[in-house]
């Protein structure tokens, strides 16, 4: 025997594929949303957890959060200190100057990074095209001959002329970026992109999940950006030796440094604190969306339910109960969400392959979480848009519904 | 009158009556009526005497503002949920417009009044549809058939749980006179056949003529 609600939903097939409609767009903007906010900063954490590190020492007073910390802040003399005296737990340091730099259209926080310590920064990945910048590590010894010679106080800015920098080796001004930057720019190896008000000839391609789309010597990263001053970084990483408690050796570091010393595994929660305001609008805004599909659920089953009257009146003639009536609501309802919301996880998967070629730097990660968790709203939300409709079944009274003839 | 007994169904002094105040409208005033096991009996009257109101009431669509109903013995409460129970068990209604759910096939409209009366329909429907002349049909849905056909559908989900008494509220209302004849011969089929008890709400004299006994309405009480 048919199923009446099944019949009913294959007999206004438009009506019926609207109503599906809108709760696939609810569900899709749901599960896409909360796949590209999420997706995106578990990228980036992912990468910055690439690091083979594990401490972040950070500029006192900075604040807490080295998610958006960049320019000069730290005094590279801490790495030297630290390696000094506290040789005994720390294995290595690696200092990073960190800036904002726009390519492919997006800002991406650039990594001055020295060429020795590339590796330990990017966590052992190999370059798959091309080289490392500065590989001799030549730009980097004649800047700082250049401005450090003549023992000058830390911070003190030394004017150099264009022509001090038209004799500097051309490897400064090289970068590494990786293969989804490359993709999205649609840049090649030794091309020249003008970023930064200068020209950079791009020597390698590493493969993506490294701690930076974009990595540069450090000693450029200083010069041009930190105000030429050469003895200051944005932060250090610190990589322990084995069996050293992150704890106290945090509490070390930081009493003998007086700097913020947080552990690497705190920077996803950085970066969540960060952009917390920014789940609590991408969820209002889902919620919002499903509670005007529901709406629009509601107000089909209850045009459905007024447009019915005889046919409810008729079945309650047969002695069909309320409970029978509002079970037929519903199940209509469950099953418009349900093909709605199973649409809407395919235009999910759609949408996200289609963001991440419109946008290959934005990541989209759709996961069981957010589609059970979008299945669990659909459900939700179909038994309440149905309870009203359910209800006015119901109150139907066949007399009156009846004696219409 | 006869006995309680040989009776399936009796009104006693039945009382309704719409609406409140100056817009009162007494419906139904002080309605005696016994219905024989087994008979088939037309109530004839003019438009407006209240023979739809009976009919809803003996069919307990709608509960009398006073007096008593006993249905094959037993006084019919006045609790909606009791009320509900009786109607789904021992009634079987039939309307002017035959009020076929539209989305479904002849077929399934039988089927699902089975579902709502908590019966199987599995082997009921098709030898009902035939029983009514119209198994051909059982696959198409009511904008696929004629007024006729539908009506006989109607009849047949009305019919399919076995009800006591069969109320017919104006069958042939809708229909031509070609049509008209075939059902009412379908009814009397049904009385004489199946021993089916039936009260037909008519104002027509030919449609009467095919009951066994022809009761006359007016002004909300039945002419003696």
């Amino acid at each position: 025997m048919a199923y009446l609600p099944l019949a009913n939903i294959l007999h206004h097939k438009l009506r019926s594929a609207l109503s599906a409609l809108g709760i696939g767009i609810a569900v899709c903007m749901l599960i896409t949303l909360a796949g590209l906010s999420r997706g995106s900063l578990a990228e980036v954490a992912e990468r910055w957890e690439s690091v083979d590190a594990d401490l972040i020492v950070l500029p006192r007073g900075w604040g807490d959060n080295a998610s958006d910390k960049s320019g000069a802040g730290l005094s590279d003399r801490y790495a030297a200190k630290i390696a000094s005296e506290l040789g005994e737990m720390v294995r290595r340091t690696v200092p990073v100057f960190t800036w904002q730099m726009k390519l492919a259209g997006q800002d991406h926080m650039a990594a001055g990074v020295d060429p020795d310590q590339w590796q330990a920064l990017t966590g052992g990945r190999r370059i798959i095209q091309g080289r490392l910048f500065d590989p001799e590590g030549r730009f980097t010894a004649w800047i700082r001959n250049k401005l450090l010679s003549g023992g000058q106080d830390d911070g003190a800015v030394i004017e150099m002329t264009e022509r001090d920098l038209s004799e500097a080796p051309h490897s400064g001004l090289e970068i590494v970026i990786d293969t989804r930057l490359a993709a999205a720019g649609g840049y090649r190896l030794d091309q020249t992109v003008f970023v930064a008000n200068h020209h950079w000839r791009i020597v390698g391609i590493v493969p993506a999940g490294a701690m930076s789309r974009l990595f540069m010597p450090r000693a450029t990263a200083q010069y041009l950006f930190g105000n030429g001053d050469m003895t200051r970084s944005t932060l250090m990483f610190v990589k322990l030796a084995e069996r050293v408690d992150p704890g106290p050796a945090a509490r070390a570091i930081q009493k003998l440094t007086g700097q913020d010393v947080v552990p690497l595994g705190r920077y996803r929660g950085m970066l969540t604190e960060k952009f917390g305001i920014m789940f609590v609008y991408v969820d209002a805004v889902n919620a919002v969306a499903l509670l005007i599909a529901f709406l629009f659920i509601m107000v089909t089953l209850y045009t459905m339910v007024l447009q019915r009257t005889r046919e409810i009146a008729i079945l309650k003639s047969a002695g069909a109960s309320n409970l029978f009536l509002a079970r037929q609501v519903a199940a209509e309802s469950l099953m418009l969400t349900g093909v709605g919301a199973a649409a809407g996880v395919g235009m999910s998967f759609m949408a996200a392959r289609a963001i991440q070629a419109l946008r290959p730097l934005l990541t989209v990660t759709i996961t069981w979480e957010w589609i059970a968790t979008a299945a669990g709203a659909a459900l939700i939300g179909a038994l309440a848009s149905a309870v009203y409709p359910g209800w006015k079944a119901g109150r139907v009274d066949i007399a009156e519904a009846l004696s219409l003839e | 009158m006869s006995s309680d007994n040989e009776n399936i169904l009796v009104a006693h002094g039945l009382y309704k009556s719409f609406g409140r105040g100056l817009g009162r409208v007494d419906v139904l005033l002080g309605l005696d009526l016994a219905v024989r096991r087994g008979e088939f009996l037309a109530v004839m009257g003019p438009s407006g005497c209240g023979k739809s109101t009976l009919l809803h009431v003996l069919g307990l669509v709608t509960p009398q503002d006073r007096g008593r109903i006993v249905l094959d013995g037993r006084e019919v409460p006045q609790v909606e949920s009791r009320r509900n129970e009786l109607r789904k068990k021992h009634i079987g209604l039939v309307f002017q417009r035959f009020n076929l759910i539209n989305v479904l096939s002849a077929a399934d409209n039988v089927a699902i009044f089975l579902r709502v009366r908590g019966l199987p329909s599995d082997g009921r429907v098709h030898p009902l549809l035939e029983a009514m002349g119209i198994a051909h049909l059982a696959g198409r849905k009511p904008s696929e058939m004629s007024v006729g056909e539908q009506q006989r559908v109607a009849v047949a989900r009305a019919v399919a749980h076995d009800p006591e008494i069969l109320l017919a509220d104006e069958p042939t209302g809708s229909l031509d006179s070609q049509n008209a004849a075939a059902l009412l011969e379908l009814l009397r089929r049904l009385n004489r056949d199946r021993g089916q008890t039936i009260v037909m709400i008519t104002h027509s004299p030919e449609a009467a003529s095919y009951a066994d006994r022809v009761v006359h309405m007016k002004d909300g009480r039945l002419l003696p």
